[in-house]
């Protein structure tokens, strides 16, 4: 049987998410010789799961005590003649009073009478049980098995167990990030092993975590914050070795650059002459200094495998920054909560030459209750899981064929007939602007055609930086788009 | 069918000087809906209607470079092949998955490098990419699939692109015969016709002492029933069920012109006064009065502005015309608003995801095996 590594067993001192009959989770730190409470489920002692393998459900018995829980087989239910037409809404159908059920569940909580004992009483006591539904029996029994049961499942922390218990327990602060719209982000970034990224993530670290655990301790991620330090408090959930929590690198955008006053330690001081404390301050100062260091020297590199923007900050601002920094052929990424902050984003990311083929995605998710014979979707589902903005990084030095003496020659010719026509144009765009009416025409154009002619008008600018491509270009990626359209 | 001078330039990881050499693979992006693979032979070139793209001009290039045609008329991107690109450019045999569900399903089985995994069928290994490159470089993906040209060509496929090492193809019914593995893998997923039938087979597989997940992928719903009680007797836990689509938005910059319905209205009432034949002579007076009243009203009420009249003018309720003359000048100005729509068309379903645990406990439930629960310390 193939050895447990670290990472496949409940171990000392890790965080845990506990999941309860009530489906509510718990996060813990995993004390060995420390005792658990679940509160009306019980308590359990740290030390009955340390070491094991991850998965079980555990039931809680004699107080404390612990043991593997197999949950009975979900039956398909079998349809009777019963009918809800002689229910009615009535509390005294459960024979039992308030305090005989306090009285059973301090039982319970003793030790003195299982979960399920406590659930088979309150069946037995309930005066129309055997008149209500088949599917109606189901969930009565399924409603207080959630109150009652004692039993308890230790979750392992993963990208998307954390982001799960983040997304329920508190949405705002991951940014509304979801499971699928984070998994998007993992398969659009490319994220692999020995991969570089940039990141700038306000989503307290949940997409660097993510991506962290994807480059399982190969490769590098460089994060970028503002503030004192970068807020990756979701990371902390993941129980990192420390191989992999040394992947992730930060830097703040104010020290980017060098400023012109700063110092290196051994410029500050001469170690030579310090002792005592001033020697170990001068290399906690150095540690810190040579972190900054290494990660401006990842950074000035250039040669990200992705940028990935999840910030509060304007993301256009934040492209305008960093998109030098990425290779060429490379995903670029940009996740809001809102798809409407994405516009004006997306809007830019089409009239950068840079960005190809921008595109801004939503997505949608939908669980469902899967139990023989009950199958359907959730009664209540999830708001939003925010949106994405993808485009791929291209390199802005258009490059032009080599040309045989034949074909250049037929280009030269084609270029002055563009450029003729071009002339025509402008002359034939004069004198329709010295006529007002002729003007309120032409601005009357539909709109539609803004972006495409802004766009144009980008692509003009920067083929003029490129020696070789000529206007006729510009001309032909016209014809290309009304091919595109068609 | 392979040509092995070639260099095998993954396609789960980036050339280290992502440069475009000869024999490397380039995906040419000609728009969105058109890229096609290439492999770079000096002496080759790629002709469509806009020109010649010599092989030879791309050796030397960076990925990600944009390059014109020899007629100037046209241009292409160099771009670096990726699981994400080979999804939407291969050649299909089979249906396949895409990358909403490709994603969904890769985050919850917790893929990640050094695991090992199962697919079956392989179908047209559009996911066999997206996993392998997810599991590299320690881990590795068992693909079944039953149809032999299919695993021929996915073979070859995952030999060019660098892949063979993390993924072992096999041609295999295994709802009958089983994946005839043990102990060995994290993760199953199943996209079958029937899934039910290689559920036993597939918890043989599972690493036996620790926890693994299941998902099979079905599009209907009795294919998942028959699923759920396949699992359910086989001691899988913690059944889910999920659906996964990705809305692509069209942006648009719309012009929208907002005319207050005041404007409007003053327009018909104008346009019935003059109509002289469809409206009785009554009607049409009235119409005709009720437009000169407007008008001296509004007139009347400047008069009294200008008179600094504030007592009368403060008990008497702004007029319909005051306020539309107030209300129309700057509404009425065209204003630009940038807006989303979906595409016509849209992906409604694809397929449901259900997913399922293997747990130690899980194992523990099958007769011929023994009972491996951690013990209690």
């Amino acid at each position: 049987m193939a050895a447990l590594g670290p990472s496949d067993t409940i171990n000392a001192g890790e965080n845990v998410f506990i999941k309860m009959p009530s489906d509510n989770v718990k996060c813990i730190v995993l004390k060995p010789g420390s005792t658990i409470s679940l509160g009306k489920f019980g308590e359990f002692k740290a030390d009955d799961i340390i070491g094991h393998a991850w998965g079980n459900t555990y039931e809680i018995y004699d107080k404390h005590k612990t043991r593997v829980y197999h949950s009975e087989e979900m039956n398909e239910i079998e349809e009777t003649a019963n009918n809800n037409r002689e229910i009615v809404d009535d509390p005294s159908s459960q024979k039992l009073t308030l305090d005989d059920i306090k009285a059973l569940k301090s039982e319970g909580l003793k030790g003195e009478l299982t979960g399920e004992e406590i659930v088979n009483r309150l069946k037995d006591s309930h005066a129309t049980f055997d008149k209500k539904t088949a599917y109606s029996q189901a969930k009565y029994l399924q409603k207080k098995g959630k109150k009652f049961l004692k039993i308890f499942t230790p979750i392992k922390p993963t990208a998307y167990s954390v982001n799960e218990y983040f997304y329920i327990k508190n949405p705002a602060k991951i940014r509304d990030i979801r499971m699928d719209t984070l998994s998007q982000v993992l398969s659009y970034s490319n994220v692999h092993s020995g991969a570089k990224l940039l990141v700038v993530d306000d989503t307290q670290g949940m997409i660097v975590a993510a991506l962290a655990e994807r480059m399982g301790g190969k490769g590098t991620i460089l994060g970028l914050y503002d503030g004192d330090n970068a807020r990756y408090d979701v990371v902390k959930y993941m129980n990192f070795s420390k191989e992999i929590q040394d992947t992730i690198k930060t830097l703040s955008w104010l020290r980017i650059h060098r400023p012109a006053d700063e110092k290196t330690p051994d410029e500050m001081q001469d170690v030579t002459q310090l002792t005592g404390m001033d020697l170990e301050g001068y290399h906690r100062r150095l540690k810190a200094y040579n972190i900054v260091e290494e990660s401006r020297k990842a950074l000035f590199e250039a040669d990200f495998d992705a940028l990935i923007v999840a910030s509060q900050y304007q993301p256009e601002s934040i492209l305008e920054k960093l998109l030098p920094y990425v290779r060429g052929s490379r995903p670029v990424i940009v996740y809001h909560s809102s798809k409407e902050a994405l516009l004006e984003t997306s809007t830019y990311m089409r009239k950068r030459p840079d960005l190809l083929a921008p595109q801004l995605t939503e997505s949608w998710l939908r669980k469902s209750q899967v139990l023989p014979g009950r199958t359907h979707p959730e009664m209540s589902t999830w708001g939003t899981g925010g949106s994405l903005l993808t485009a791929t990084k291209v390199i802005d030095q258009p490059v032009q064929a080599a040309l045989t003496k034949k074909e250049r020659l037929a280009m030269e010719k084609r270029n002055t007939e563009a450029k003729k026509l071009k002339r025509a144009r402008e002359e034939a765009a004069d004198s329709a602007a010295s006529s007002p009416a002729l003007a309120d025409d032409a601005a009357t154009v539909d709109a539609g055609a803004t972006v495409t002619t802004t766009t144009t008008t980008t692509t003009t600018t920067t083929s003029s930086s490129a020696t070789i491509i000529s206007e006729e270009t510009v001309d032909a990626e016209r014809a290309s788009k009304r091919v595109k359209q068609e | 069918m392979i040509d092995s001078s070639i260099h095998k330039q993954s396609f789960g990881t980036y050339k280290a000087n992502n440069t475009i050499e000869n024999g490397d693979p380039v995906v040419l992006f000609l728009s969105k809906e058109n890229m096609i693979l290439i492999r770079i032979r000096d002496g080759d070139e790629y002709i469509c209607k806009f020109g010649q793209y010599r092989h030879a001009d791309m050796i030397g290039l960076q990925y990600g470079t944009k390059l014109g045609s020899n007629t100037g008329r046209g241009f292409v991107y160099l771009l670096h092949p990726t699981p994400e690109l080979w999804t939407l450019i291969l050649p299909h045999r089979t249906q396949i998955l895409y990358i909403a569900d490709i994603s969904f399903v890769m985050n919850f089985l917790n893929l990640k490098p050094g695991m090992s995994m199962i697919e079956s069928g392989t179908g047209s290994g559009s996911f066999s990419h997206s996993i392998a490159r997810t599991i590299a470089p320690t881990g590795h993906l068992y693909t079944f699939e039953y149809h032999q040209e299919r695993v021929n060509v996915a073979t070859a496929e995952f030999e060019e692109h660098g892949l063979s090492d993390m993924v072992t193809i096999r041609c295999r019914d295994v709802c009958k015969d089983g994946f005839g593995l043990e102990n060995k893998v994290d993760a199953v997923f199943l996209d079958l016709p029937a899934p039910w039938e290689a559920v036993g087979s597939a918890k043989r597989a599972f690493r036996q002492n620790k926890i693994g997940k299941i998902c099979t992928f079905s599009p209907c719903i009795e294919q998942i029933s028959k699923t759920v009680t396949a699992l359910n007797e086989h001691g899988f836990v913690d059944i889910q069920m999920y659906e996964c689509l990705i809305r692509f938005n069209e942006l648009r910059v719309h012009t929208v012109t907002v005319v207050p319905i005041d404007e409007a209205l003053e327009k018909e009432r104008e346009f019935e006064s003059k109509r002289k034949r469809a409206l009785p002579r009554v009607l049409r007076e009235s119409f005709k009065k009720s437009l000169e009243d407007a008008r001296n009203s509004t007139e009347e009420e400047d008069q009294n502005t200008q008179d600094g009249d504030e007592g009368s003018r403060s008990k008497r309720p702004r007029t319909d015309a005051s306020s539309r003359s107030d209300a129309i000048s700057p509404a009425a100005e065209p204003r630009n608003i940038l807006t989303t729509r979906l595409p016509a068309e849209n992906r409604g379903h694809t397929s449901y995801l259900l997913f399922a645990t293997f747990t130690p406990a899980t194992q523990g439930s099958l007769s011929t095996q023994p009972n491996a629960a951690p013990k209690h310390t």
